[in-house]
């Protein structure tokens, strides 16, 4: 038998680095893409010239310039500013979106995996049954019956992120704790006489922790489009919100004279959702996980 | 054969009782959940006495469970009341909008279809090379805009820059067939393009991983060309999978129709949803929502019986 020669033990920084020469190219252009948005969106308000709803900041309808990248709109605010004001709106309004629908969801998949029976059928069936209306008439829905005194809230747009994304969370969550719920460290949980929900949040969620961490990523990725998509419709935020959704839809009477106004807020928005699909898509693939992509 | 037609008649029980809790959540979505319906329809300001009689002519009065039956009973017979904004019957209103939408899906599937196969050929053919690279790299480009920018974009570049198509489609009942097509090739061309970049993305996926199975690898030593190969057998075995997407697709395209509409101002079913929910006029929205949940059923499960009927290892 040959010794293996012992491997020098890497430096911390030294098996980042490493990790990183290794990742697929796509990871790295994925992080480099999120890194820079990530940056634009803490130091955007601080860095743009001038604040987001000043009128006059240049003559009005004006294509781009050196002061005015992405030109100016009919009341002469700078579109790049009100731009850079946003970033951090669409940020958070996805994160948050999206963890209150994972949270909810894996909590219902969970344990509606764990204790079976009835009360799993019933919900798994409600579950079916909403995945089958499309998810952006779901998501108007959730939105419109809110009624007028909530309508352009944040909260609203987070919620109807979550509406979304519960159910889906949910079935995924469910279909990991089935395989959970097989191991002996749940069973001998079950048998020490441990309350369903301690099951479910100190034995169940930390091993479903991976399965629910991708998920995240991946719609965390699709939350920009969907909260700009339901500020499009009028149904998101609203005027003078900076969201990047609504600035388009805002913008989109100006496309035969100053399309920039579009074209900004829109490449903002596309390579922050370019940035975290290569990201996450890098990241599984590092993990070992396949994603589930595509609609959501 | 008995198993079959009896998975098939399991699929169709499911499907049904799905629908009647689609029906459910609906219902209580709009009518029983949150606040009165009344002042939602006619504003917090409005008086009393005026709610009150509109909670009549609405029937609101009467208990919660004798509504859902009248209403799901009056559905199954095509009737969803009268629309409180167009002083029409609901079903009317609904149904005239939903041909336009079906004329708009429709062209946009048969546009869908090379779309998605084309790529994924090209990209079975050079795996690995440029040419498949390049279509990958694009299919992500896509797959990150949103699609109301998207439509935006064709919008500006194929009716402002070049000014080829109308940037409005707004057809009515007078606009000839072909008049028609012409008004609505922007519009499908976006919901195409969204479709098609997932439909590519599956077929490659099985294309390349049927190329490294024993049957091809036969093929292969039996000295068949590539082009062979690849059209007569791998193509044909990577259609059950992608005939399944393409029902997922075609369901997904509901909520996309909403978008594209909204970009073109087609009087479609996306737009009548919209302005539906917009004028809070509830019964209309209730059937609106009920078609697109049933339109979404009925596609899911027409999937599933084909891949029952076309692939055998399903019947188990």
């Amino acid at each position: 038998m040959v010794a293996q020669p012992l491997a020098e033990k890497p430096r911390r920084g030294a098996g980042l680095l490493a990790v990183w020469r290794s990742a697929p190219s796509s990871f790295r252009i994925g992080a480099i893409l999120l890194g820079i948005h990530i940056l634009l969106a803490v130091l955007g308000p601080f860095i743009a010239l001038y604040p987001q709803q000043q009128m006059m900041a240049g003559r009005p309808i004006q294509g781009p310039d050196l002061l005015h990248w992405f030109g100016t709109d009919q009341l002469g605010r700078d579109v790049f500013s009100r731009t850079l004001h946003g970033g951090w709106i669409v940020m958070v309004l996805s994160i948050s979106g999206t963890l209150l629908g994972v949270a909810v969801g894996s909590v219902i998949g969970l344990a509606c995996g764990y204790v079976r029976g009835w009360v799993d059928e019933v919900v798994m069936r409600i579950v079916e049954a909403i995945l089958s209306i499309p998810f952006l008439v779901l998501a108007l829905l959730a939105v419109s019956m809110a009624g007028p005194e909530l309508a352009g809230s944040p909260v609203l747009v987070v919620t109807a992120v979550a509406v979304i994304y519960a159910p889906r969370i949910a079935r995924m969550a469910r279909a990991a704790a089935l395989d959970i719920v097989t191991r002996d460290y749940v069973t001998v949980a079950r048998l020490r006489g441990e309350p369903t929900l301690s099951v479910v949040r100190r034995e169940m969620l930390p091993n479903a922790m991976g399965v629910l961490l991708v998920e995240f990523a991946v719609r965390a990725g699709y939350a920009p489009i969907l909260i700009g998509t339901l500020g499009f419709l009028g149904f998101g935020m609203r005027p003078p919100t900076p969201e990047w959704g609504l600035m388009i839809s805002e913008y989109r009477n100006l496309l035969t004279v100053q399309p920039w106004a579009v074209f900004g807020p829109g490449l903002m928005l596309s390579t922050l959702v370019i940035g975290l699909n290569f990201f996450t898509e890098g990241l599984s693939r590092v993990l070992g996980r396949s994603p589930m992509r595509g609609a959501a | 054969m008995n198993t079959v037609l009896s998975l098939i008649v399991q699929r169709v029980v499911y499907s049904i009782g799905t629908l009647v809790l689609v029906s459910m959540i609906i219902f209580a979505a709009v009518e029983v959940l949150p606040g009165d319906v009344t002042a939602r329809i006619l504003g917090r300001e409005s008086s009393l006495a005026a709610r009150e009689k509109l909670r009549i002519e609405l029937g609101l009065d009467r208990p919660v469970v004798e509504r859902y039956v009248t209403w799901a009973g009056g559905a199954l017979t095509g009737d969803f009341g009268m629309s409180l904004t167009a002083r029409k019957p609901v079903s009317e209103v609904v149904f005239g909008r939903l041909g336009y939408t079906l004329a708009l899906a429709g062209f946009a599937m048969l546009l869908y279809i090379p779309l998605s196969i084309i790529p994924a050929l090209v990209q079975a053919f050079f795996p690995n090379r440029l040419p498949d690279r390049a279509i990958s790299t694009l299919n992500i480009l896509v797959l990150s805009t949103p699609e109301f920018l998207l439509s935006t974009l064709l919008l500006f570049g194929l009716a402002v820059v070049f000014p080829i198509f109308p940037p409005l489609s707004q057809v009515s009942a007078a606009t000839g067939v072909l008049n028609f097509l012409w008004m609505i090739t922007l519009p499908a061309v976006s919901l195409a393009i969204l479709l098609a970049v997932a439909g590519t993305r599956l077929l490659r996926e099985s294309l390349i991983d049927l190329m490294d199975s024993d049957f091809i690898r036969m093929a292969e030593l039996k000295g068949m060309s590539r082009t062979r190969i690849v059209m007569r057998h791998a193509l044909p075995n990577a259609m059950i999978p992608w005939l399944n997407a393409t029902a997922i697709n075609f369901a997904f395209m509901i909520g996309g129709v909403v978008v594209v509409e909204r970009v073109f101002v087609f009087p479609g079913f996306g737009s009548l949803l919209v302005d539906a929910l917009q004028l809070r006029d509830v019964p209309l929205i209730e059937a609106s929502v009920l078609v697109a949940a049933f339109i979404f059923i009925a596609v899911n499960l027409i999937a599933d019986v084909l891949a029952i009927l076309l692939n055998p290892r399903l019947r188990t």
